[in-house]
């Protein structure tokens, strides 16, 4: 099943979970941007570096808070993968002043509710509240910026809910490890090539202070982006945030080191083998970001409509050459980020139909890239994506919390919110030639990255080691 | 997205409709539900949201799967999924092909899939009017006219059916199966689609079932966003004008029984597989979302495993004890059917310790109902937390469909809070205790085979 979604760039979390379960997110979303974003939002920034973006949107009386860090899993140093993620769990665990769990019950029971994220480019935390509840949460969300407090005994029971995490989404999840297989393969020196979670062993040496060690290095108002959209008037946002962040100081960060990935010079391929049914396919390519210093370089929005020309709705080329016509996929996808603080693949993920091979389904892929990089995109085609993209600026205004996403996002990796109308213009803009000349370049062989999954059956053993039954005496 | 924004989220968002069904505050200015006679004598129903200049339509179908006949399983999902795959339009043949670029290119989107009680045809579009009126076109067309080519069909059979191969190497999809099954026993809802149902399902099953099922009388059409009352009638009758009135009688459904009590080994299932984690589920039949015992089922939910990081059972399993990260419990009431499930996942090593603190956690709560702090604690975040239920035509339409398909009263979002606000932690043990009963609670383990 291919999930489709029109949404911004970000998967919203609610979907998220169906689409890890469905295996193979597709999206060609179409992007960011927000037409009224120049009237209704605000920006401020701190002494102690904190920046601070509001969004006025009055429709409920409801508002998101996030707080964005710019720490992410490719901050991390070999040997501590996964512990951005670590510690973001840790964060629930208690300040000087809150206990454990305690945060967690205060959002609750002023009805709010809350979340945290770990990506490769960030860490972030928000709630969603009634508007007369932002000061409850925001006092608790700035005390946790500076005062986390956590016992040995508490990080030993996480770092097992983290492992049993692991498990759940990767290791027993044939996608979960083709896309850990499919980083690891492509980039050699960026640390994209991490898993988000950590590989298992670095988990299981884990110790407390590498998480502790981790939050005094990054946790600070000046590694920070605070984001409120929401019913809200910006000036007393600002005096909310002065009052609670404003008395955290900054701190000296790391260095970051580039660790710019070298180029790539041949074609990589890498096998899974694991309990499925149908073998898959995944196709990356090394393109590039937008670089918000150049961003007049047309190549990433010709990527993004080259996205949505391949699987941007059900008759797009992928799913109507390789799923319909030539029936040699069950599903097809595309998927591509302007946006993004490391290294681009554009990746086209296709599961093999009955009787058809991973193979012929790599040449069907091609010959689909093939045919754009001779004659492009038709004209209907640029027409439809355009019509598609309007729209999805409309409906995007449903959610508050889809537009606080969209704003975090862009901040942390130095493409302004002020942008984000520029680039929706610019995407607009694109023409059938830009797209031709953006895969002649990027689409080479010499930049591809494959990985497979030969599917393993089911062994049901003539004696299966059973799951021992129920002492019935075992009680806690 | 898939690979570089991928997320990871410090639990899953566990969103269940069914419970989520709607609040408004007395606080806030609740924009009414209006209901809207239709000249054939049905109804439909208009939530007006004006501030963007979208519409959103719902058409509820009174088709879903457990009206598949006996041996074809899948049969009301395929025919959802057929209705985007080709119409008639105008006298000729709209292909699958052109049907979606009309609709891609007019910026909207529409979708149908079927459930176990319904099927749900969903459309969305700008509300101006010179691409509203051809998506309502394209829409009303979808319902009324798919064609259901053989060869389409025989190709999205097979992708039914390499999914359904796939999901049997899945664990959490063979759990979820066998666990209907022993839910729903003699219920058609037992049955899941399998390679030998959906071999069994030709154009013309598509056909007779889209003909009996598909009509005025078992439609309910629900719209949000920016249309007023009077435009809004013209467009529900629109969607329906080219459909039959009414059909058919179509033959009562068995009664759906209440799980019986039975001794543990018959109601605890294990199925090795060859995974890390086992997963677990645990649970019964229970309550139809009219029941009177709706709210106090909904606030003993939220102390138990419902109410986010703050429910007993995360708790107990995930703080505690680090045993799993996703542990929870929800009831998911429908019109006819309802059903109680907990689960989590977790090593398989530590499987039967995990499933002893969910059986024990549960029990207790039956027995014992929640504190007078953690009522006071689950009311707080529900009522609270009302207007996080509304803010969105999304979450509008998603309440809106809840209540017309349960036939609940238009005002059950006005008094909604005021319900809350009325269980007693009495009413909680007393309700929890006349609807779950660890006697008759199913087990479903998968995994453990190394």
């Amino acid at each position: 099943m291919i999930v489709t979604l029109n949404t911004p760039r970000f998967v919203c979390l609610s979907t998220l979970r169906i689409l890890i379960l469905l295996g193979l997110c597709v999206s060609a979303c179409l992007p960011l941007g927000a037409w009224a974003n120049k009237i209704d939002t605000h920006e401020y920034q701190f002494k102690n570096g904190l920046r601070l973006v509001v969004k006025e949107d009055r429709r409920a009386p409801t508002v998101a808070h996030m707080v964005w860090y710019r720490a992410g899993s490719m901050d991390e140093l070999n040997g501590k993968t996964g512990v951005a993620h670590v510690l973001e769990h840790m964060m629930f665990k208690g300040t000087e002043k809150v206990k454990s769990g305690d945060f967690s019950r205060m959002v609750a029971a002023v009805g709010g509710r809350e979340n945290a994220f770990t990506a490769r480019d960030f860490t972030g935390y928000f709630q969603q509240i009634e508007k007369s509840k932002l000061a409850d949460v925001m006092r608790l969300e700035a005390d946790r910026m500076a005062n986390l407090k956590f016992s040995d005994e508490e990080f030993l029971k996480e770092i097992q809910v983290v492992m049993e995490e692991r498990r759940l989404r990767t290791d027993d999840s044939p996608n979960g490890l083709m896309r850990e297989l499919m980083m690891a393969t492509a980039f050699t020196s960026s640390p994209y090539r991490h898993p988000i979670i950590g590989w298992m062993n670095d988990l299981q040496n884990m110790k407390p202070n590498d998480a502790r060690q981790w939050y005094r290095d990054w946790y600070a108002p000046n590694n920070a982006i605070v984001v409120v959209v929401g019913d809200v008037k910006p000036l007393e946002v600002r005096a909310l945030v002065e009052k609670y962040y404003g008395p955290i100081s900054a701190k000296q960060l790391p260095e970051r080191k580039p660790q710019v990935e070298p180029e790539q010079k041949g074609e990589k391929r890498a096998n899974l083998k694991a309990l499925a049914d149908s073998p898959q396919i995944m196709m990356g390519w090394k393109v590039p970001k937008l670089d918000p210093k150049k961003m007049d370089d047309a190549d990433p929005y010709a990527l993004e409509v080259l996205s949505a020309a391949l699987s941007g709705h059900d008759n797009s080329r992928l799913n109507r050459e390789l799923v319909r016509s030539k029936r040699l996929a069950n599903n097809a996808g595309a998927s591509y980020d302007l946006i993004s603080r490391g290294p681009e693949l554009f990746m086209i993920s296709a599961t093999v139909a009955k009787g058809q091979s991973v193979s012929d389904l790599e040449k069907g892929i091609l010959q689909t890239i093939q045919e754009i990089a001779m004659n492009g995109i038709t004209e209907a085609e640029l027409k439809r994506i355009k019509a598609q993209l309007l729209a999805s600026q409309i409906y995007k205004r449903d959610s508050i919390f889809a537009q606080a996403m969209e704003i975090g996002s862009a901040e942390i990796a130095h493409v302004s919110w002020k942008d984000l109308d520029r680039i929706i213009e610019r995407i607009q803009q694109i023409q059938s030639e830009q797209i031709k000349a953006a895969v002649k370049r990027y689409f080479i062989v010499d930049g591809l990255t494959i990985v497979t999954l030969e599917p393993q059956a089911r062994t049901v053993s003539a004696n299966p080691k059973p799951i021992p039954s129920l002492p019935s005496n075992l009680r806690h | 997205m898939m690979y570089i924004v991928q997320i990871y989220i410090k639990r899953y968002l566990l969103i269940f409709i069914a419970l989520g069904c709607g609040i408004w505050g007395k606080a806030y200015a609740v924009l009414p539900i209006q209901e809207i006679a239709l000249s054939n004598g049905s109804k439909a129903y208009l939530v007006q949201a004006t501030t963007i200049p979208m519409i959103d339509i719902e058409i509820s179908v009174d088709a879903g799967s457990r009206y598949d006949p006996k041996g074809k399983s899948g049969l009301a999902g395929l025919t959802a999924a057929l209705l985007t795959r080709g119409i008639e339009w105008n006298g000729s043949l709209l292909n699958e092909a052109m049907q979606a670029d009309a609709i891609a290119d007019l910026g909207a989107s529409i979708s149908a899939s079927a459930s176990g009680e319904r099927t749900i045809v969903r459309a969305r579009s700008l509300s101006k009017p010179d691409v509203f009126n051809p998506v309502l076109d394209l829409l009303s067309a979808a319902i009324s006219k798919p064609i259901f080519d053989a060869q389409i069909v025989a190709r999205e059979k097979q992708r039914i059916s390499s999914a359904i191969a796939e999901g049997d190497t899945k664990p959490e999809v063979v759990m979820q199966k066998r666990f209907r099954k022993e839910l729903f026993r003699d219920y058609p809802l037992a049955e899941s689609p399998s390679l030998l149902s959906i071999a069994s399902i030709d154009a013309d099953d598509l056909k007779r079932f889209h003909r009996n099922f598909y009509r005025q009388d078992r439609m309910i059409i629900n719209m949000v966003g920016d249309l007023d009352v009077k435009t809004a009638k013209q467009v529900a009758e629109k969607l329906i004008a080219q459909l039959p009135q009414q059909g058919p009688a179509i033959p009562a459904l068995p009664p759906f029984i209440p799980s019986p009590l039975a001794p543990e080994a018959d109601r605890l299932i294990r199925i090795p597989f060859q995974t890390q984690q086992t997963h677990i589920a645990l649970g019964m039949s229970s309550i139809t979302r009219s029941n009177p015992d709706y709210f106090p089922l909904l606030v003993g939910n939220y102390v138990l495993g419902g109410g986010g990081f703050v429910s007993r059972l995360v708790g107990e399993v995930r703080d505690k004890r680090g045993y799993a990260y996703s542990v929870f419990s929800y009831f998911q009431p429908g019109r006819e059917t309802g059903s109680f499930e907990a689960g989590l996942q977790t090593r398989n090593d530590q499987a039967n310790q995990a499933l002893v603190v969910l059986q024990e956690t549960i029990a207790r709560f039956i027995k014992e109902g929640p504190s007078d702090s953690e009522l006071a604690a689950a009311k707080s975040n529900l009522m609270n937390g009302f207007p996080l239920r509304l803010d969105s035509n999304r979450k509008l339409l998603d309440n809106l469909s809840a209540i017309t398909w349960n036939q609940l009263p238009l005002n059950t979002l006005d008094v909604w809070t005021q319900q809350v606000a009325a269980v007693k932690k009495e009413d909680v043990r007393a309700a929890f205790q006349r609807h779950l009963d660890m006697g008759r609670m199913i087990s479903i383990l998968v995994g453990g085979a190394q």
